[in-house]
């Protein structure tokens, strides 16, 4: 065994016991293309983004916007749905290959993960219950708020919101809350603010679209004031695939061009959320 | 007397201080809620006139039906033989129980829609995960017992760091550790079997207390006998100290694999469409999660109960040597 040789040896066994090591350039994309399908990470709790319809099978934005993509790399979509605190962890070990579930890029999530493109951006907005007296956000100051745990709106309500991220619209806070109770979805922030005005919560921050949807779907909660910031939402990958950053842009560009994104944004909300404003 | 015996005595519900004492109670608690609001006023209307202006009379003639159907319930059931007893009981909190979901008006039809789905997926992967983690947890806990019973330094160690450190950690954070953290050295686990690994583990070190003490409540004298006889350690275990031990070991373990079957909910975190994964999903886009989250609760407490049923028969078998 040449000098070489062995320290090729070394560099393998290395990498194979490190193994979470950062994929080289092109090894996601090597492997997508390979195997024919690309893994997408997304959240089954997160309507009208992401949910079980009701054939039992992932539907909404997020998922067509996945299914979309997928068509532009020709290759075959396959959902994986690990919880949203395992997902934004990292080290995804190739267990997935992208994850298309509406994250918010800010330059701490960069360092973990690359964000090759947004696709669109929703606006954020704060719910009270139908009884509520308050009229506008100054309302409800000094009042216990609601949002789901370690998201933007939980950022917002705290005053620790940053959207670095390229293209970001400015924003300004508006609430000052006395109390930020975290959740596990916007659901459950919901179905305690339905309990009654200020019985465990006075208000809700979550994005404007679950919002209407709970709305709509009987819960006694209304809208208040304007939507508090707008927030740009983009596809995630892991570090060091160049190629599949590039490929999943070009997509996505793609995508807004020819109107699919519009379109698609059509179809679930109503309103064209994929451009700001 | 906590086994039947022979010397007669009045029934407890029949004895009239406390039949007298149990109506009072009842009466009290019903006097403290106003109750002429709901449907009970609105039975009591013939009685009590317009519920909602009948104030205190009302509320206590309310009370004082509900303390009287309470306490003549008792006093009828006390009449009935053993077994009689027991499955009226049974089926009165039952209908109570159904009575409280009643109140909130849950959509059948959603229900039925989605229960195939919530069995064939749901149900089938929780069974197959708690079963496959109940046959390793078993085989775990008989080794670690053996081994904390050694007279071996090492396997006494490692044994007790084990069972410390797995009863000493939650579940929940197990199956994340295993989950998120194997990966870091390189060796990269689904979901499935990463809960499987966590379940087992967990239960695994509970079960080995279990079976340890069980093979401890033995008493000393049947290993003496045993070795006296020329019997081995095996033939000994296998021979003379299981057989005992079983009937002292078998409560507790089924107490653990209900406990399990329940727990086995944890692995939703990770991604796995068990039951509990698909009753937090199922109904989200609708805001039906209540329909979904009590269908599930039935199915877990259905499943419990099988678990229970087959617990009591093998109690059956090995209390036959007891039976007078």
């Amino acid at each position: 065994m040449t000098f070489w040789n062995r320290r090729q040896v070394t560099m393998a066994a290395l990498a194979l016991v490190l193994g979470a090591c950062p994929a080289h350039a092109g090894a996601v994309l090597d492997r997508v293309t390979a195997a024919g399908t690309l893994k997408v990470a997304t959240d089954a709790n997160w309507a009208p983004q992401s949910f079980m319809n009701a054939n039992n099978e992932l539907d909404g934005f997020d998922v067509d916007v996945a299914k979309a993509i997928g068509e532009h790399l020709g290759v075959k979509v396959e959902f994986v749905t690990p919880g949203w605190d395992i997902i934004t962890a990292g080290n995804w070990a190739g267990r997935w290959d992208m994850h298309v579930g509406s994250m918010t890029p800010t330059k701490k999530r960069a360092e973990i993960f690359d964000f090759p493109a947004v696709y669109y951006y929703t606006p954020a907005a704060v719910a009270v219950h139908k009884d509520s007296m308050a009229k506008t956000l100054a309302d409800l100051d000094g009042k216990v708020v609601g949002a789901t745990s370690t998201s933007t709106f939980e950022a917002y309500a705290k005053k620790d919101l940053t959207l670095d991220a390229a293209g970001a619209p400015p924003f300004e806070y508006k609430l000052n809350p006395k109390e930020v109770r975290s959740y596990e979805n916007s659901t459950t922030a919901f179905d305690d603010l339905r309990l009654g005005d200020g019985v465990r919560l006075d208000a809700v921050v979550s994005s404007l679209p679950s919002i209407l949807d709970a709305e709509k779907a009987g819960y006694p909660i209304r809208q208040v004031g304007d939507p508090v910031f707008y927030e740009p939402l983009a596809i995630a990958i892991e570090h060091g695939d160049a190629e599949l950053s590039a490929k999943l842009a070009d997509a996505v560009k793609a995508m807004k061009e020819d109107g699919t994104l519009s379109k698609l944004s059509e179809k679930w909300y109503g309103q064209d959320y994929s451009k700001a404003n | 007397m906590l086994y039947p015996d022979t010397v007669e005595a009045e029934v407890l519900v029949h004895k009239p201080w406390f039949v007298a004492t149990m109506f009072g109670i009842v009466l009290l608690l019903f006097m403290a809620f106003n109750l002429s609001a709901t449907s009970f006023g609105e039975l009591m209307r013939p009685v009590i006139g317009e519920p909602s202006i009948s104030g205190l009379y009302g509320r206590f003639a309310i009370a004082f039906a509900i303390a009287l159907i309470f306490t003549l319930n008792v006093v009828l059931i006390g009449f009935a033989p053993l077994k009689l007893q027991i499955g009226i009981v049974w089926l009165e909190l039952l209908l109570l129980f159904i009575a409280f979901f009643e109140t909130f008006h849950l959509s059948l039809p959603f229900i039925r829609e989605k229960l195939p789905f919530l069995i064939s997926q749901g149900v089938i992967t929780t069974l197959y995960v708690s079963a496959i983690s109940i046959v390793i947890a078993s085989v775990i806990a008989v080794a670690g017992a053996v081994a904390k019973l050694s007279n071996n330094g090492f396997a006494y160690a490692i044994a007790t760091f084990y069972t410390s450190f797995f009863r000493g950690l939650p579940l929940l954070m197990q199956v994340y550790l295993i989950y998120l953290g194997l990966p870091q050295l390189g060796f990269v686990i689904n979901a499935v079997p990463a809960g499987i690994l966590a379940l087992s583990l967990c239960y695994g070190a509970y079960m080995t207390e279990i079976f340890r003490s069980g093979i401890q409540s033995i008493d000393r004298g049947q290993w003496e006998a045993s070795r006296s006889m020329g019997f081995g350690f095996s033939l000994t275990m296998r021979r003379i100290i299981l057989p005992q031990a079983l009937p002292v070991i078998i409560p507790p373990t089924g107490n653990q694999f209900i406990s399990m079957l329940k727990d086995s909910s944890l692995v939703s975190v990770i991604g796995v469409w068990e039951l509990m994964f698909l009753a937090r999903t199922l109904g989200q886009k609708t805001f039906q999660h209540m329909e979904m989250l009590i269908s599930a609760a039935v199915i877990y407490w259905i499943l419990s109960i099988c678990l229970e049923l087959i617990q009591s028969r093998i109690e059956q078998h090995y209390r036959r040597s007891k039976v007078r």
